[in-house]
């Protein structure tokens, strides 16, 4: 097999084995390098990588990176503080491009990827034994260096048999705008998320203590736990006590898991808490977060994972993926600064944008579509307003937010807490108000029931496999371009000189010394409503800022009770 | 000897990939690519629904003065041919179709009675006819009340927007409305039924 390029005059495939503890950067053990226009091969060994101020292969514009899943792979160029590649094409986004909604029997790995495409892959069999002698961290003997630069010598060879295969199906612009995405989340990874580690292990240390307080403290607003457990009895009398309707099992039990708590607490904002509780007893360890040595969270961002290629960290080890209260302990380091940037509306605002539907563009720029959209159709006065309308809003909210998960009649009902009756007029309305939209939305729907697919501005792509999910394609087409927003907002603001410490759904948390902080979150700003209006073809989203400065600690509203009161038992009894 | 193959990697990159973004930008308006046009299959023949806001199509050629052969029981419809109505005396009722929609889009035809030879109405098709006049240019919801002996009409206070009407013209709204329940010649079997010859 040969590799020809009229554009590039290097093209590198490319492979490190690397260890390190969770939350830690990794330490490169070797990397192997494949050139495949001249076919030379690069096999270096940790000692001599260890002494290289940069990497030994070019990365300058004229050369293409090849990879699979390669924020890996820069998170060694970092360790190493090397520069990251101009040209980056990542085997792992585009493979999950080709494949994404069909099913995968051998998974999205480099394996499964090689199977997919009918390529032997026997070789990697020995994978798991390689990877644990990899990850003990040495020493190794020489036949055990030997061993592991042939093992990474095999993934190389791999790629290189897996490009030959992808190379025809691949656009190689859009690939490459994906590929820049793996360097940022590299960068991202990096710089991972201050912790308060002081806390966080005074937390864990007395973490029984705590649970046992708790119950007491917390268990004096609902009356539900005897012996320190949960009674469903007690429970039941607290929502008859409460005047709060509460879901049932098909047998008439009152439903107990959490999804149900998480749903209730949004409608009743007073069993938070009670959340908080359960979900706090339920763990026996404080928390799985990966934080590192120096005291930030870092962890796998596992970008382009979910079907709408929206990034999927573990919500155990990334730090916004735990329960709200937990995310207090997010803290700047002295004389440092963070903000958490997020777009408004961003779901309503991209629905508006793509669909061209005027009113709905209109009801964006009001800044706050959800009154607007009670305005525009009719159910509360034109010069209605938040307060005036508090309840009527929050209706109008769930219903626009609703559409756009497929959300039915039955289901809007329970969330307003109306009757199917009202909840069916809600959605008429919506029908009625924004019909341009639904012309879209239904269109979009039935394109992907026809020719069995859908995409995004840039090319993600949804293929529809035998058991189509209508609502979850429906709403492709609005979280997909979301997240497709994100990854440029991520790579417009990195360029930009602004450190990432995370990106959170349709917001991204920045750090900088406080005296740079507000500079830095213009430019934050400037560069998010860029990626919007290149995404949305000019109709730009704006963006609402939490400024967290040192001393001062992150907070989610829905978390910080449930932070005062262990907050509170450890200043009282520790 | 077979040839080496040769795996290219091109796609001619113009400058800055930010620079010129907008070129690798796809559609999103599948709605346009797919054009899916809903296709009317049913038409129901009744009166609205007690809860039902309707609207009466405004073009009177979407408004049929004919008569009907009704079996209450069975729920059936027939159209009768103009030239079959004096064969069948007592039998068959003069009615207005009128062309109606729901807010749920769906259309029907609105069968109303129309007065007799003699030029009488009673009160409930009166109303249902003023129903009808007023459904031709706003919303109506039409609810029967016995102490009354007459429909009463209700309109909404709020904006209701325009209803979409399907893009078919009155010809084949009857067919699909009536599809085999149209009687044409004086030898139909439901003709024959009620004359005993069957």
């Amino acid at each position: 097999m040969k590799f020809a390029s009229k554009i590039f005059q290097e093209i590198w495939a490319v492979d490190f084995e690397f260890y390190g503890n969770s939350g830690d950067r990794p330490t490169p053990v070797c990397l192997i390098a494949h050139e495949l226009l001249t076919g030379r091969t690069l096999r270096i060994w940790q000692d001599e990588l260890s002494k290289m101020q940069s990497p030994p292969y070019s990365i300058g514009p004229d050369s293409l990176f090849v990879a699979y899943y390669s924020s890996a792979e820069f998170s060694c160029h970092l360790a190493r503080k090397w520069p990251l590649p101009t040209h980056i094409l990542d085997l792992y986004t585009e493979f999950r491009n080709l494949t994404n909604g069909l099913p995968l029997p051998c998974g999205k790995g480099l394996i499964g990827a090689l199977t997919y495409f009918g390529v032997d892959s026997i070789g990697a069999l020995q994978k798991e034994a390689m990877r644990d002698l990899i990850l003990s961290g040495g020493p190794w003997s020489n036949d055990d260096r030997e061993a592991i630069l042939d093992y990474c010598q095999s993934d190389v060879s791999a790629l290189v048999l897996l490009l030959e295969k992808m190379a025809p199906k691949l656009n190689l612009k859009r690939a490459l705008l994906r590929g820049q995405y793996m360097a940022a989340v590299a960068k991202i990874e990096d710089r991972g998320i201050p912790i308060d580690i002081e806390l966080f292990n005074r937390l864990e240390e007395n973490w029984e203590l705590i649970k046992t307080q708790l119950i007491q403290n917390v268990d004096v607003n609902y009356k539900v736990f005897e012996d320190g457990h949960f009674r469903l009895s007690l429970f039941k009398k607290y929502l008859i006590d409460n005047n709060i309707p509460w879901p049932k099992l098909e047998t008439g039990t009152l439903k107990t898991d959490d999804d149900t708590f998480k749903e209730m607490a949004k409608v009743h904002p007073q069993l938070q808490q009670l959340r908080d509780l359960r979900s706090i007893l339920s763990q026996l360890k404080l928390s799985k977060l990966s934080i590192g040595k120096d005291g930030r969270n870092r962890c796998l961002l596992s970008a382009f994972q979910t079907r709408t290629g929206r990034n999927a960290p573990s919500n155990s080890k990334f730090i916004f993926g735990t329960a709200t209260w937990l995310r207090s302990l997010i803290k700047p380091e002295p004389g440092m600064g963070l903000a958490y940037i997020d777009w408004s509306q961003q779901e309503f605002g991209i629905a508006a944008k793509l669909s061209e539907d005027l009113h709905m563009q209109d009801a964006y720029r009001s800044g706050d579509p959800y009154l607007a959209f009670g305005k525009q159709a009719g159910a509360v006065p034109p010069n209605a307003t938040k307060q005036s309308h508090r309840n009527e809003r929050d209706r109008f909210k769930a219903c626009v937010l609703g559409v756009n998960y497929g959300m039915g009649e039955k289901a809007l009902a329970d969330r307003i807490q109306q009757s199917v009756l009202e909840a069916r007029n809600l959605l008429k309305k919506h029908q009625d108000t924004y019909q341009r939209f639904w012309w879209w939305s239904n269109g979009a729907l039935d394109y992907a029931m026809f020719y069995g697919k859908l995409w995004t501005v840039f090319g993600w792509t949804i293929k529809v496999n035998e058991n189509p999910n209508p609502r979850m394609l429906r709403n492709f087409l609005i979280q997909a371009n979301g997240a497709e927003m994100l990854r440029l907002a991520c790579i417009l603001v990195l360029n930009e000189g602004v450190n990432i410490c995370a990106p959170i759904h349709d917001a991204i948390l920045i750090e900088a010394p406080i005296d740079e902080l507000d500079d830095k979150i213009c430019i934050a700003q400037n560069a998010m409503k860029q990626a919007s209006k290149i995404v949305l073809s000019g109709f730009g989203l704006n963006t609402d800022v939490e400024k967290i400065k040192y001393p001062d600690r992150f907070s989610d509203r829905r978390g910080e009770e449930t932070w005062n009161a262990i907050l509170d038992i450890l200043t009282k009894n520790l | 000897m077979s040839e080496e193959k040769v795996v290219k990697i091109e796609h001619k990159l113009d400058g800055d990939l930010f620079e010129n973004i907008d070129q690798l930008k796809l559609d999103q308006n599948f709605s346009e690519s797919i054009g899916v046009k809903k296709q009317i299959s049913t038409i129901p023949i009744r009166k609205p629904g007690r809860q039902d806001f309707i609207r009466v199509h405004p073009d009177d050629s979407y408004r049929l003065p004919t008569a009907i052969l009704e079996f209450k029981e069975e729920g059936e419809n027939y159209l009768i041919s103009p030239d079959l109505w004096h064969e069948l005396p007592g039998e068959v009722t003069p009615k207005m179709l009128y062309t109606a929609i729901n807010r749920q889009d769906v259309p029907f035809l609105w069968p109303v009675r129309l007065a007799d030879e003699t030029g009488r109405l009673d009160a409930w098709n009166r109303s249902a006819h003023k129903a009808a006049q007023l459904a031709i240019e706003k919303w109506v919801r039409v609810a029967s009340n016995r102490s009354l002996g007459a429909y009463e009409i209700f309109t909404p206070t709020g904006e209701l927007p325009e209803p979409e009407w399907p893009d078919i013209n009155f010809q084949e709204i009857l067919r699909i409305a009536f599809g085999d329940y149209q009687i044409n010649t004086f030898d139909h079997p439901v003709i024959q039924r009620l004359r005993g010859e069957i």
